[in-house]
């Protein structure tokens, strides 16, 4: 008897100080990945004198002039403002084109679909250095360059692939019936998806419209090829920041120029995490 | 229940029309069905299979640097100069070495901190959540924010490494440590993406086969080859495709952090395509340069799909 009760008491306490050592050290683990960015958000509020000395300070009092003089002097705010219409018109499009032909390939009886999926599966592997060569000539030719509808299709060209591949297995997992039945009522096909699809996927879309507006946010290289003042996104601002031997002082800037770049983004992570975290186990896995 | 015996007469009705009625129906439906593919078609031939071909055929001529246009046809001369270019083949071999390092311990890191994670407490949630920041992290501010802490003069990696007695070490400055810290910076950014993967395919687990192995005795790293393994195995497997997508764009955190120095040491290849054809204006030979990587990775691209599809039907 005694023996019968004793035995899963002792089970449970050893599972339990497995489960303690796993929080502990996945709470270990979250704090190492998060200081980088402590770090970067305390250097940008810190004088020179408190960022360049050894040992680090850790208690410096808070300055904000790297938020200041240098930003209108480097042009930050009108970057931003195009960081923002770049990413958002970028994403908006692509949302649009890509959720219409992820639900004709979820919903086309053709053979070729099978086909059409592994071609944006493979495309999403194409270098962006392999189009940013042509695009910058073309560009050149049509003397669109520095323009923020020139970034915005560019960024078109793996937005689209990732909006198609993420809707398509969003719509796969629809019943046909629920469109099926409104068009034998006399909608189109096209009425039918707007009026009953769009809505009903409304968490799909908005968690792919995230993940599009972060991945065309945080974009360098065409930014950097196809663009220089006018519409010059803020990576290309923060790479030239980080490039710059010469002023070896600009870490407090830098630092800067990086939180503000990051806050939205992360406030927009942290907002939607539930369907951020759907979306991204959808793109791994289903398919 | 009720939507069944709803639909039912519904798709009755549908078979009782007149069949020309019903074949005009499925004509416009065809029609319509393409209309969907058509802005997404349009785009990505504009933006994407136009400026590919544009890309090859660059690759066979000389540009005039005037126009900016394809001057004259060089046949394969471009590839032949390429191929024998020691910059190039080195920039290959460092992101090969880049590839081989940073892909097995993101997903080693990744998969085993979603283990850890996943373990049951209030706080669960919250660090979830916490792991989706270093994710948005933009790649150059990444680089630029990693540069500063791995300064041999006032980062705070070497200031801890001295507290234990290390020697000063110029971690982007030494070609071996230059790499080492590319691996690093780029694993900081991107295993958390794989632990927010990881922690829901490990979540979506089927809960009844652990229950019923740990009632039949069964010791741990029995349940993890034997189990857990054979259910991940497909989700590794995508999981690693998805991030392999990813890093062949490799660019961002070399250009911030080393500029592909020091020398030629962390020059990827994207980054040394990128200095070819915009810094050294050499476009015929940089597209070549690009059509030989986007050939290898779309073969090497269809090879993992392949073996991921293949992983998938044998368990």
């Amino acid at each position: 008897m005694s023996t019968l009760t004793l035995r899963p008491t002792r089970k449970r306490l050893k599972s339990r100080t497995g489960a303690n050592v796993r929080i502990i050290s996945g709470v270990v683990a979250c704090f190492l990945f998060l200081v980088p960015v402590i770090w970067m958000v305390a250097t940008s509020f810190k004088l020179p004198t408190d960022i360049f000395t050894t040992p680090p300070s850790f208690f410096a009092p808070i300055t904000f002039s790297n938020y200041g003089s240098y930003m209108d002097a480097a042009d930050i705010p009108h970057r931003m403002m195009n960081t923002v219409i770049v990413a958002i018109g970028a994403s908006v499009l692509s949302v649009v084109a890509g959720a219409m032909a992820g639900y004709a390939l979820s919903r086309l009886r053709i053979k070729g679909a099978a086909t059409i999926g592994v071609l944006i599966l493979v495309s999403r592997g194409v270098p962006p250095i392999a189009l940013a060569v042509p695009m910058f000539l073309v560009a050149r030719k049509l003397n669109i360059t520095d323009l923020h509808i020139t970034l915005i299709l560019a960024y078109c060209t793996f937005l689209i692939p990732y909006v198609m591949w993420l809707m398509r297995s969003f719509f796969l997992a629809l019943p046909k019936e629920l469109e099926e039945s409104a068009m034998i009522d006399g909608t189109s096909r096209l009425g039918a998806f707007f009026r009953i699809i769009v809505p009903i996927s409304m968490p799909g879309l908005i968690s792919t419209l995230i993940f599009s507006v972060i991945l065309a946010w945080e974009e360098l290289l065409f930014a950097l090829v196809l663009t220089n003042r006018n519409a010059a996104t803020i990576p290309v601002a923060i790479a030239g920041m980080a490039a710059d031997t010469e002023n070896g002082a600009m870490w407090g800037q830098l630092a800067a120029v990086g939180t503000i770049t990051v806050l939205p983004l992360i406030v927009f992570a942290l907002l939607v995490q539930k369907w951020l975290v759907k979306g991204l186990a959808e793109s791994a896995t289903k398919g | 229940m009720n939507a069944i015996q709803i639909a039912k007469p519904i798709s009755g009705l549908a078979q009782s029309k007149s069949g020309r009625r019903f074949q005009k129906y499925r004509v416009l439906d065809f029609f319509d069905r393409w209309t969907f593919m058509v802005p997404a078609a349009v785009l990505l031939l504009a933006v994407l299979a136009y400026p590919l071909l544009y890309t090859v055929q660059i690759s066979f001529a000389k540009l005039d640097l005037a126009t900016f246009a394809p001057s004259e046809w060089v046949g394969w001369e471009n590839y032949a100069t390429v191929l024998t270019d020691r910059g190039f083949l080195n920039s290959m071999k460092v992101t090969a070495i880049y590839l081989v390092l940073a892909l097995p311990i993101q997903m080693f890191l990744g998969f085993g901190i979603a283990f850890l994670i996943n373990a049951e407490w209030r706080g669960r949630g919250l660090i979830r959540a916490l792991f989706l920041i270093p994710m948005v992290i933009v790649p150059v501010v990444a680089g630029g924010v990693w540069k500063m802490l791995l300064d041999p003069l006032w980062g705070v990696f070497n200031w801890m490494g001295s507290l234990v007695g290390l020697p000063t070490v110029d971690w982007l400055g030494d070609p071996t440590l230059a790499m080492v810290s590319i691996v690093m910076i780029d694993t900081w950014r991107w295993t958390p993406f794989i632990v927010l993967i990881a922690s829901a395919a490990l979540m979506a687990l089927p809960q009844d086969v652990f229950e019923a192995a740990a009632v039949d005795g069964t010791r741990w790293w029995q349940t993890l080859r034997y189990i857990t393994m054979p259910l991940l195995a497909p989700i590794i497997a995508a999981t690693f495709v998805v991030r392999w997508l990813g890093a062949v764009k490799m660019f961002d955190i070399a250009l911030a952090a080393t500029r592909g120095g020091p020398g030629q040491s962390t020059n990827v290849v994207n980054l040394y395509i990128y200095e070819q054809a915009f810094r050294s204006l050499k476009f015929g030979e940089s597209s070549a340069m690009a059509v030989i990587i986007l050939i290898i990775t779309v073969i090497l691209t269809l090879i993992f799909l392949a073996m991921s599809k293949k992983l998938e039907d044998r368990f």
